[in-house]
């Protein structure tokens, strides 16, 4: 009986989303309601969660309740504590959640929602989830080790160290490129710039309150600093709102830059307790507390999506980044259907606290989801806006010009409609200057978001709304980008200890500040080389973050599948195999169009030639400042080549040593035994 | 302190393990099951202990 109903029950749940799904994916030319793609996006997620992620908890690594995961065994007190499934899944799920599932979907709606909603439903259920999950599973059998250790004691030390630097060199590239999103957000924003910039003594005072006032009352030190943020909106208004004022914090692109890399550089040499910290728990409440309000704002509106299922710039000449939608699309949304960062974190602090062993499918897959559905959540944010709104926000100055009727003029040649006036009044309405050319996704996101929240609350706060979502974008963003700064410089240390000892001692001064300034010049580099770049820099930089994470997530699902090889299931390792084959298609393919396509939008090394045979010939083109800034220009293409030819390398050889492994294991002629610690009941452990 | 053993104090210790804060009381709970022998650290020493844990490795956050 039971099982009767629940065949009912999930046939209806399959047909439901199957329904939605092909509602979604074959509305043309009317405009469809987010209800459709939320739907869609809900029953997949249910069904993969329900089935797929069952096969692979039972089939592949048979979790077992009974078999004591590290959290038991090693229980410490600190770092190995069991924990509550639900409290492992939240606390999972804000490491895991960031600006990322919020940027990429928003600059791939240039393509419509239909590419980007396709590959962020299909590619979690059988892509993302299943690598966090199956890293999770392979790290709680193991201790709680690291991504890093597993590839060197599953696949081999080359693997191992090639994983190390990728991941140094992914940091790099994700620190600049969010950075740039940051500094485009608060380009000529008196506003957003006094709001983010009080989020700093903010953060002290809540670190010192911390320290000395009430030490380790975290929950209340947090409630007055959210206080604290809404008086650093207010103060923001009143200060743009000043005609003595704003023009001090009315900040270009450059100084900005600047300033954001001394931020980076003093939250790396600065004690932890005084900045990273409490700024971490405020972006942890800002972070579930968004996520939240934008989908009960999406649910209270419903609202129609105004972007088409698919524009004309699927053939590679938009505006926003230029490429095809494959494989574009699949690089330019990383996090919400694969990302590679995650397998860094389910392999870090989450197996830690584990309790059980089936607790995994809900953690490791279920958080995944769960992020998926933010991401489809800002997607639906940004295709709200309509055609004209969007491109005039995200195009890139070479693109528009710099006038209202350039613009308009551009969006119009594109065959969407932008009313005379439409981008001033919009731009007054949030309380900005002007919302032409501000790539980097955040802008439009803010505005699809304030206008949610606002047809949701009644109207009038459209101004305040947006510079709350700027506000939260950037705190999470640069608590990723402090946070990050800090383990770089650690790795840095480290790296740099095998040639000088004394390099790596922590406590000694002029390593780290050496060791910091060293790191914050990487990402200040192509920072500051995305800022001053006429394309908007976020043409040449998302691309390169998107591959790196994508070569991240090749490592993960590497050493998943061999894993899987090892401990027997050869039959069974096409689970990780599947998405891990789709991604090298994808990497590679962008990756040799970013180096060697002839349209100097799309290949570093055909701009680079462009711009030497310009130069040649003395011409300026658009949007670049004077003759002598183009050398540098060509430098910098030329650099951004080697460094996706680095990160094509880097897959190679962990792609070619996996395969190695695996033909020996097949064939038996290598150990098949894993590096698995043996299986311990838990009726051998007392509970705390 | 009475309260902190009441449904809100277990309220607190999940908000602050989903934030990355552990809580003192588990650790103090193992400790004196555990290893009642061994000396333990004071609430201030054991999250100073943790925060400087928590930064300096790859993989407490994301993207």
């Amino acid at each position: 009986m039971r099982s009767f109903r629940s065949i009912v029950i999930w046939g209806l749940i399959a047909l439901t989303g199957a329904g939605a799904l092909a509602r979604v994916a074959s509305s043309r030319g009317e405009t469809i309601n987010a209800a459709w793609l939320l739907t869609a996006a809900i029953c997949t997620y249910l069904v993969g969660y329900r089935f797929y992620a069952r096969f692979i908890a039972t089939s592949i690594f048979a979790l077992d309740a009974d078999r004591a995961t590290p959290a038991v065994r090693k229980a410490d007190g600190h770092d190995y504590v069991p924990t509550n499934k639900w409290v492992v899944f939240g606390h999972h799920f804000a490491a895991i959640a960031g600006p990322g599932p919020l940027v990429g979907p928003t600059l791939a709606a240039q393509f419509g929602y239909l590419p980007g909603a396709l590959w962020i439903i299909i590619g979690v259920v059988l892509g993302g989830a299943v690598q966090d999950f199956v890293i999770l599973c392979a790290s709680v059998r193991r201790d709680g080790r690291s991504l890093g250790q597993m590839a060197k004691d599953e696949i081999g030390p080359v693997a191992g160290i090639t994983a190390l630097v990728a991941v140094l060199g992914i940091m790099i590239v994700l620190i600049s490129v969010l950075a740039l999103v940051v500094v485009n957000a608060l380009k000529s924003s008196p506003w957003g710039t006094v709001t983010i910039t009080l989020t700093i003594p903010i953060a002290m005072f809540m670190g010192l309150y911390l320290r000395y006032l009430r030490p380790d009352k975290v929950l209340e030190a947090s409630a007055i600093g959210l206080v604290m943020l809404a008086g650093a909106l207010w103060a923001g208004q009143w200060v743009a709102e000043n005609p003595a004022l704003a023009p001090i914090f009315t900040l270009t692109g450059p100084t900005l830059a600047l300033l954001i890399m001394a931020y980076g550089f003093a939250a790396s040499v600065l004690p932890v307790w005084l900045l990273l910290a409490p700024r971490d728990y405020l972006s942890a409440f800002v972070k579930i507390g968004v996520v939240v309000a934008l989908a009960v704002g999406i649910l209270a509106v419903m609202p129609p999506l105004a972007m088409p299922a698919v524009t004309q710039f699927v053939d590679g000449t938009g505006p926003v980044f230029s490429g095809k939608v494959f494989p574009f699309v699949f690089i330019t949304i990383a996090c919400g259907a694969i990302s590679g960062f995650h397998a860094l974190i389910a392999s870090g602090t989450t197996p830690k606290l584990l309790s059980r062993e089936p607790d995994a499918k809900l953690v490791g897959y279920g958080a995944m989801l769960t992020e998926s559905l933010v991401a489809i959540m800002a997607l639906i944010a940004a295709c709200v806006l309509t055609p004209g709104v969007y491109f005039a926000i995200n195009a890139p100055v070479a693109v528009l010009g710099t006038t209202a009727e350039s613009a308009a003029l551009a969006v119009q040649q594109w065959g969407f409609v932008l009313q005379p006036g439409e981008m001033d009044a919009l731009a007054k309405s949030v309380g900005e200057t002007s919302l032409l050319s501000r790539t980097g996704g955040a802008p439009s996101l803010a505005v699809g978001m304030a206008h949610l929240f606002d047809r949701a609350l009644g109207g009038g706060g459209m101004a305040l709304w947006y510079h709350f979502a700027i506000m939260f974008e950037a705190l999470f963003i640069l608590t990723t980008l402090d946070a990050g700064t800090r383990v770089g410089r650690f790795m840095l240390q480290d790296l740099g200890g095998q040639l000088w000892p004394r390099f790596r001692d922590v406590t000694w001064q002029p390593a780290v500040w050496m060791a910091s300034a060293m790191f914050v010049s990487c990402w200040g580099f192509f920072l500051y080389q995305g800022v001053t770049d006429p394309l908007g820099g976020i043409n040449s930089l998302w691309p390169l973050f998107g591959i790196a994470n994508q070569l991240l997530a090749t490592v993960a699902l590497c050493v998943g599948t061999t894993v899987i090889i090892r401990m027997g299931k050869a039959r069974h390792a096409w689970v990780t195999l599947l998405p891990l084959c789709w991604l090298l298609v994808v990497v590679f393919t962008a990756g040799w169009q970013k180096l060697f396509s002839a349209d100097p939008r799309i290949g570093f090394l055909a701009h680079a030639t462009k711009f030497s045979a310009l130069h040649a010939a003395g011409t300026v083109p658009p949007g670049v400042p004077s003759l002598e800034a183009m050398p540098r220009m060509v430098f910098n293409d030329r650099l951004d080549a080697a460094v996706a030819a680095f990160f094509m390398i880097s897959v190679l050889v962990i792609v070619v040593e996996s395969v190695r492994m695996w033909v020996r294991v097949v064939w038996g002629r290598g150990v098949a035994g894993s590096s698995e610690v043996p299986a311990q009941s838990v009726t051998l452990f007392a509970a705390d | 302190m009475p309260m902190l053993t009441g449904s809100l104090g277990k309220w607190i210790a999940v908000i602050r393990t989903v934030i990355g804060v552990p809580d003192y009381e588990r650790y103090l709970r193992h400790m004196r099951a555990r290893h009642p022998e061994c000396a333990v650290l004071s609430q201030a020493e054991f999250a100073r202990e943790r925060q400087e844990a928590r930064y300096s490795r790859p993989g407490s956050r994301c993207c």
